[in-house]
């Protein structure tokens, strides 16, 4: 990551300036940030702070009313959650986003079913797929037929994951992926994202778990009343300073810098 | 890293929605069984294809009301779309148009009528059952206005041909220069609801539109954030649900050779009443072609059945109205299975 930083490539994301208002709410007030291929910036701050609905803005959920994002270097004007798919970019979503009554293989192409030449839906090149994708994540998933309303939150998890790596995101943001998980499967969880990092894939991680965030992150942005009220390499904050940052909205008084980078 | 475990599953059990079909399936049998002990002729070619012709009505206004439940949504409007489709038809046919044509622009304005309600829900975000509602008093309206409320009839004889025709109609001339109908033939309604319903069938379960009609249906967040199309889906439905009722006036007002402007009052209780029999949740996601079909005929055989045994008409809504809430009974028992 610090390679891609120091060369001078364009980041993976950046936006800038970017506003939301609700009537007179404003949720997101000129926040800037960006992500590199390779590294996992968490979104940090409390309910409410703008976290979720500035990565709703990138996922293409949501539509800023001010501001512009860059991908690649290239302007990119998220109209719909299809629109930044086409950029690589996927979304797990807090509320894992799947469609109850439907089996795996349906959620993990939902919205984008393969077809066979005909145009049907190609259900068998669906389940094989699927059964491949969600191997990798879980070698024990069964129950692969089973509307996911029947599966384990675990189980859960791994198909709104599955969808995200089977498509090749390139940017992935995961909402709180670990909120409705066990112990084990947090894990696995946490391995997985080490492992897409390292194939060079950038993560907009939001999190409220401390710990995931220094074992996860290389660098950290956090939010206060919709702005960005710091961005930090992670070694150059602990957990009182960004605790001070979510819950102040500033750095402790005392506050340099940490790393000894500098 | 352990995966859960999982709890060993009953296996002799047919899953919910089999459980639910089989019921249905059981019930229809049952009911053919009781009705052919109460009134001797109901056990008959002639009296099943008539139960055939009645029910083919409310099967088509239910494929569509199935697929537009299915996306958690309503129609209330089919019966009033009905009568609209048969008065322009009508009209058309009047004003010299030959009767395919004419019959075609009944269809179509079905569609429209659908699409409108689509619009209305998706772009407009009314809810679906106030939306339709509207639409069911602009539509009825309409029927009444542009006939002065009066049946049009005299439409001729081919106008009467879709509803009252067979295939394999097989008569044969007596010696006594009579003719003997030897089979009555297959009604052509009821080959136009088998062909609606393995159509709306394929649609359904084999096209993208069916399945993203199931996601809206179960998970519309979900859906939308997955790139489904959310608006479109919908607007499909509630268009295709317009469109079978536009069929369905065809079927009714040709059998009758008369276009009736208040003809279809209350159908559309009998449609939703024929796809939660069948299985379909109001709540969404949940719905097939074939149990809204066993759910037709279920109230078709009733209907039939209660008629030829003599009982009147208001014993019998009577009877239909309990029979849908012991249908959604089944249904919570299932879904805690």
């Amino acid at each position: 990551m610090l390679d891609a930083m120091q060369t001078g490539a364009p980041p993976l994301v950046q936006m800038d300036n970017i506003y939301k208002q609700f009537g007179g709410i404003h949720a997101v007030e000129g926040v800037s940030t960006d992500l590199y291929p390779g590294e996992v910036v968490g979104v940090l701050g409390h309910n409410g702070a703008g976290k979720s609905c500035l990565m709703r803005i990138l996922s293409g959920a949501m539509r800023a009313s001010s501001g512009q994002i860059h991908v690649n270097g290239a302007p990119a004007d998220m109209k719909s959650p299809h629109d930044a798919r086409a950029f690589g970019i996927e979304t797990i979503y807090q509320t894992l986003a799947l469609a109850n009554h439907l089996d795996a293989p349906a959620n993990l192409f939902m919205g984008r079913e393969l077809r066979t030449r005909f145009g049907n839906l190609d259900e068998k090149r669906m389940l094989s797929e699927a059964t491949e994708a969600l191997r990798q994540l879980n070698p024990n998933f069964k129950n692969l037929r089973e509307p996911v309303a029947r599966l384990s939150g675990g189980q859960r998890q791994v198909i709104a994951i599955a969808r995200a790596i089977y498509f090749q995101a390139k940017i992935l943001i995961m909402d709180e992926p670990t909120a409705a998980l066990g112990p084990s499967e947090t894990a696995m969880v946490a391995d997985l994202t080490l492992k897409l990092k390292q194939e060079g894939i950038g993560i907009f991680l939001i999190s409220h778990d401390m710990a995931d965030v220094f074992e996860l992150c290389d660098r950290v942005m956090v939010m206060n009343k919709g702005r960005n009220v710091g961005a930090f390499r992670i070694e150059d904050v602990n957990k009182d300073d960004i605790l001070s940052l979510i819950i102040k909205g500033t750095l402790p008084d005392d506050w340099e810098p940490r790393g000894n980078s500098r | 890293m352990t995966a859960p475990i999982e709890p060993p599953r009953i296996r002799f059990l047919p899953s919910g929605s089999t459980l639910h079909k089989l019921s249905a399936v059981i019930t229809l049998a049952l009911l053919i069984a009781v009705f052919s002990f109460t009134s001797p002729a109901f056990l008959s070619v002639n009296n099943g294809l008539t139960v055939l012709l009645q029910t083919s009505v409310i099967g088509l206004l239910a494929i569509g009301m199935t697929m537009v439940i299915i996306t958690g949504g309503i129609d209330l409007s089919v019966g009033s779309i009905l009568a609209l489709s048969g008065v322009i038809t009508g009209l058309t046919i009047k004003a010299g148009l030959p009767v395919v044509p004419a019959m075609g622009l009944g269809v179509l304005t079905g569609a429209l009528c659908g699409f409108v309600n689509g619009l209305v829900i998706s772009k407009m975000r009314i809810t679906p059952f106030v939306a339709t509602l509207g639409m069911m008093l602009i539509a009825r309206g309409l029927a009444l206005q542009l006939t002065g409320a009066a049946p049009i009839s005299r439409l001729g004889e081919a106008f009467g041909t879709l509803g009252n025709g067979a295939l394999f109609r097989i008569v044969e001339m007596q010696p006594n220069g009579f003719p003997k109908v030897i089979f009555p033939g297959i009604p052509y309604p009821a080959i136009l609801l088998l062909v609606v319903a393995v159509l709306g069938w394929f649609l359904l379960q084999k096209r993208q539109i069916g399945r993203h009609i199931f996601s809206v249906g179960s998970n519309e967040e979900a859906a939308r954030l997955s790139g489904v199309n959310v608006d479109r889906t919908k607007i499909w439905a509630y268009t295709a649900s317009g469109a079978l009722a536009g069929v369905a006036g065809m079927v009714l007002m040709s059998r009758l050779v008369t276009v009736q402007p208040n003809e279809g009052v209350m159908y559309e209780l009998d449609a939703i009443a024929a796809s939660v029999i069948g299985g379909a949740s109001l709540m969404g996601g949940v719905g097939s072609i074939s149990g809204s079909m066993i759910g037709a005929f279920i109230i078709g055989v009733l209907r039939n059945g209660l008629n030829m045994a003599g009982t009147s008409a208001f014993v019998q809504m009577i009877i239909i109205g309990i029979v849908v809430i012991g249908a959604v009974y089944i249904d919570q028992i299932r879904n805690k299975i």
